[in-house]
C-alpha cells in the first residue's frame, strides 16, 4: 500500500492536512494483516479503551465482551483509517466510545432504566474521575484542562462522555436548557482543546 | 439546516447525539468541511478523556482476541471505481469520511468556482454521479487548478477550471436558455492550429457538469448552438469561447 498522500490546499478553502505517517504505517501494516503490529497497537491502547468502556458500560463481563468486539473491529477496518481525519488512538477510541454507547442504549431500550438519578451522579461523576487519576503526565494535563472549564461545561461533557448520555438526559439531569448543553459541550470541547494544545505534549 | 447546527460538533463527538439526530449530522458532516474540520480536532481533546479512566483489562483478553483474528476477514481498502483507478494518489483522502469529504470539498468549490450559481443537489449520494464526482474532484483540487468564467451570448455563464498536470477540464454551465428540440448546445476544445474537436453535446441545464481529458494541447474551450445532433465543426458566431493557456 502506497503512503504517499497529498497534503491539498484549496484557495480560500486552503486548509491544509497534515499526515500523520507513523499512524499510517503502523494502519498500513495491520491492513496487510500483520498481526504483530496489531499486537503494538493493543498494547498501546488497550488500557483506554477497555477503561473507557467499562466506565460508560460498568458491569465487567459485558465491558470485556465490548472491549473485544472493538478491538476485532480495529483488526477488521483497518484500511479504513484515514491519517488526515486524526490520529489512531483518536480512532480507536472513536470507536470504542461508539460501541459502549451504543451497547448501553440498546440495554437502556430493553429495561427502560430509571432515569431518576439527577444530580446525585452528577456529583459522584467528577469525583470519580478525579480518583482515577494516576501519575501519567498526560492524566494529570488532562486532569487539570478539565479543571478550567466551567463547570456546567464540565459537568456536560462528562455525563455525556462517561455517562453515555444524550444531550437531552444531560439537560434534565442538570436541570439546563437543551440548546445550552449542546453550546457547553462544543465550547467545552473547544477550550479543552485549546488547554491540551497549549501546555503542549 | 437549522442555524444552530454547527454547535451540534461538541454533543456529536461525545456521541451525545440521539440515533436519528446522528445521522442527520453525518449527513450534514459529509457537505460541511469546516464542520469535518472541527469534529476532527475536538475528537482529539476528547478522547484525551480516556486517559483519566484507563484500566488494563485481564491478560486474558488479549490471548482472545489474538485468537480470534485469524476468524476475522479484514475489509479491502476504499477505492474509487475500476476506471478512475488511476487517479488514486490524487483522490487520496477517500478512505472513511474521506470521500464524501472529498465530495464535499469539490461541492463546495464549485459554489466558489461559480458563486454559488450552481445546484449542489448533484452531489447527493447517487452512485450514478459518485464517478463522475470522482473526477471532478480530482481536477478541482490540481495545485495547478485555473478557472475561467466567461458570459454566454444569449444569456447565462460558462466556467472552465482546468489542470495540466492532470489533462482534465470541467465546464460548468449555468443560466443558459432552453433551446428548442431542433437545437443543442455543443461543447468545442481548440488547438494551437484552431481546430476545433468536439467535446460533447449539452442541453446546458446546469446539473450536468462536463469533464474533458485530453485538454494539455488545447487553447481555448468554445460553445456553440448548433442543429440538434450536432455540427462537425462549430457553426458561428460562438456563444462563448473561454481561452485557455
Amino acid at each position: 500500500m502506497t503512503e504517499q498522500r497529498r497534503v491539498f490546499s484549496l484557495g480560500e478553502l486552503g486548509k491544509t492536512v497534515p499526515v500523520a505517517t507513523a499512524d499510517g504505517a503502523l494502519m498500513a501494516l495491520i491492513a496487510r494483516g500483520d498481526s504483530s503490529a496489531f499486537s503494538g497497537l493493543y498494547d498501546l491502547t488497550s488500557a483506554r479503551v477497555y477503561g473507557l468502556v467499562r466506565r460508560v458500560v460498568r458491569n465487567p463481563a459485558i465491558s470485556e465482551e465490548v472491549c473485544q468486539e472493538v478491538m476485532l473491529e480495529i483488526w477488521r477496518t483497518a484500511a479504513h483509517y484515514d491519517p488526515a481525519r486524526g490520529s489512531v488512538t483518536a480512532w480507536v477510541l472513536t470507536i470504542a466510545h461508539r460501541r459502549a454507547i451504543d451497547r448501553v442504549r440498546s440495554e437502556q431500550a430493553s429495561t427502560n432504566r430509571d432515569q431518576a438519578v439527577g444530580r446525585q451522579s452528577v456529583e459522584t461523576d467528577f469525583d470519580q474521575v478525579s480518583d482515577a487519576v494516576t501519575s501519567s503526565l498526560e492524566t494529570e494535563q488532562v486532569r487539570r484542562c478539565l479543571g478550567s472549564l466551567t463547570e456546567l461545561q464540565r459537568e456536560s461533557i462528562t455525563l455525556a462522555y462517561y455517562g453515555g448520555h444524550t444531550y437531552s438526559a444531560v439537560a434534565e439531569m442538570l436541570e439546563a436548557n437543551v440548546a445550552t448543553v449542546k453550546t457547553r459541550m462544543r465550547d467545552g470541547l473547544l477550550r479543552l482543546r485549546d488547554c491540551l494544545g497549549s501546555e503542549g505534549k | 439546516m437549522p442555524p444552530d447546527v454547527h454547535t451540534l460538533t461538541g454533543p456529536y463527538v461525545l456521541d451525545a447525539l440521539p440515533d436519528p439526530e446522528r445521522g442527520d449530522f453525518e449527513q450534514h458532516l459529509a457537505y460541511c468541511e469546516s464542520c469535518t474540520i472541527e469534529v476532527t480536532e475536538l475528537r482529539e481533546a476528547a478522547v484525551k478523556l480516556a486517559t483519566q479512566v484507563a484500566q488494563p483489562p485481564r491478560a486474558a483478553l488479549k490471548s482472545a482476541v489474538m485468537a480470534s483474528l485469524n476468524d476475522v476477514r479484514q475489509l479491502p481498502p476504499l477505492i474509487p471505481d475500476a476506471d478512475s483507478a488511476d487517479d488514486s494518489t490524487v483522490i487520496a483522502p477517500k478512505r472513511g469520511f474521506g470521500r464524501r469529504g472529498m465530495l464535499a470539498l469539490a461541492a463546495a468549490a464549485l459554489a466558489v468556482a461559480t458563486s454559488g450559481g450552481i445546484a449542489i443537489d448533484q452531489y447527493r449520494e447517487n452512485s450514478a454521479s459518485r464517478q463522475q464526482n470522482l473526477q471532478i474532484a480530482a481536477v478541482l483540487t490540481q495545485p495547478d487548478a485555473t478557472t475561467k468564467h466567461a458570459s454566454v451570448t444569449g444569456g447565462g455563464a460558462a466556467t472552465v477550471v482546468s489542470s495540466t498536470s492532470k489533462d482534465s477540464a470541467v465546464v460548468l454551465l449555468s443560466g443558459l436558455p432552453r433551446l428548442g428540440p431542433d437545437r443543442t448546445y455543443q461543447m468545442w476544445m481548440i488547438d494551437g492550429s484552431k481546430t476545433a474537436h468536439s467535446v460533447g453535446l449539452t442541453d446546458g441545464s446546469p446539473e450536468r457538469t462536463t469533464v474533458i481529458s485530453g485538454v494539455a494541447d488545447k487553447i481555448a474551450f468554445g460553445l456553440t448552438v448548433e442543429p440538434a445532433g450536432g455540427s462537425t465543426r462549430p457553426t458561428e458566431p460562438v456563444a462563448a469561447l473561454i481561452p485557455m493557456a
